[in-house]
């Protein structure tokens, strides 16, 4: 199986700890990444995802999330309670994917890569889980807050 | 601070980031505040307002017209070509930077943003008009 540049999902974990700071003044711990399929799988109830091609890299970035967690964040982020996801709530996991991959395209930039998105899918369900169909290493990167886990997965199409 | 009646315009494809630049805006006074979900329907908002929009801040990413085109209409027009106009955007490259402020865009403010840092870029629009 090919590896996954380190290079590459760590501006991801730092995107996602800032983005979480300082847009909706949450702290999220991240917890070891593993490659899918060495631990069980999280589910969870909403996900935004995103494709991504780069010079080094193509394949998609998922932010997962427990309602409970969803719920919680976007509470804080909007300075409102929300008690369930309502359509109006649902495009927040877009955008705070949106503001993940802008934080880590700037550290990637700077480290020569060039990397281009595709506009974000937002996916809603009960209890669901990812399943790729890429022959590539699929890296999930756990976070924990004070609302509980969530986490976000890099799935790769060719790895360097 | 501008004016609380200075009617403000608000563009942005994702209601939640929506919702959060209005609520900043109505903590700092602002009383008319318009929403648009692209450059294509926040111009026509432009077109059909009276008093007209007197502050715009929009997002860079957006379908249909994108903050850049709309950024470049509404300065292309001379009837508002002075109206102060706030960029937010998720991706801050340099050349990206460089490309707003030719295309005349008075501030621009990166996301992920606090309250407070919007609030200041607002005001340093402000502070621009009045000297």
């Amino acid at each position: 199986m090919a590896q996954l540049d380190v290079r590459f999902f760590k501006p991801f974990i730092e995107g996602t700890i800032n983005t979480l700071k300082i847009q909706c003044g949450i702290e999220a711990k991240p917890d070891k990444p593993f490659i899918k399929g060495q631990k069980e799988q999280p589910e969870f109830a909403i996900a935004g995802v995103i494709g991504i091609t780069s010079n080094a890299f193509n394949g998609t970035i998922t932010l997962c999330y427990p309602e409970k967690v969803f719920l919680g964040v976007m509470s804080k982020m909007l300075g409102e309670e929300y008690k369930e996801i309502t359509k109006d709530l649902q495009d927040g996991v877009a955008e705070l994917l949106n503001i993940i991959f802008g934080q880590a395209k700037i550290t990637l930039s700077n480290q020569g890569f060039t990397i281009q998105k595709a506009i974000p899918t937002v996916v809603r369900g009960h209890q669901l889980t990812t399943s790729v169909l890429s022959s590539g290493p699929v890296m999930v990167l756990p976070f924990q807050t004070e609302m509980g886990e969530f986490h976000v997965e890099i799935c790769s199409e060719s790895a360097m | 601070m501008f004016d609380p009646k200075t009617r403000l315009l608000v563009v942005d494809d994702m209601l939640t980031m929506r919702k959060l630049v209005s609520k900043v805006c109505k903590e700092l006074g602002f009383t008319d505040i318009t929403e648009a979900e692209d450059g294509a329907k926040a111009w026509e908002v432009i077109q059909a307002a009276n008093p007209p929009i007197g502050l715009i801040i929009s997002d860079w990413n957006m379908p249909n017209c994108s903050g850049l085109d709309f950024l470049k209409r509404v300065r292309g027009a001379g009837k508002y070509g002075k109206t102060p106009f706030i960029m937010v955007t998720a991706e801050a490259e340099q050349h990206q930077v460089v490309e707003a402020l030719k295309a005349g865009v008075s501030n621009y403010v990166v996301k992920p943003f606090t309250a407070d840092q919007l609030k200041d870029k607002i005001e340093a629009v402000h502070k621009k008009l009045s000297t």
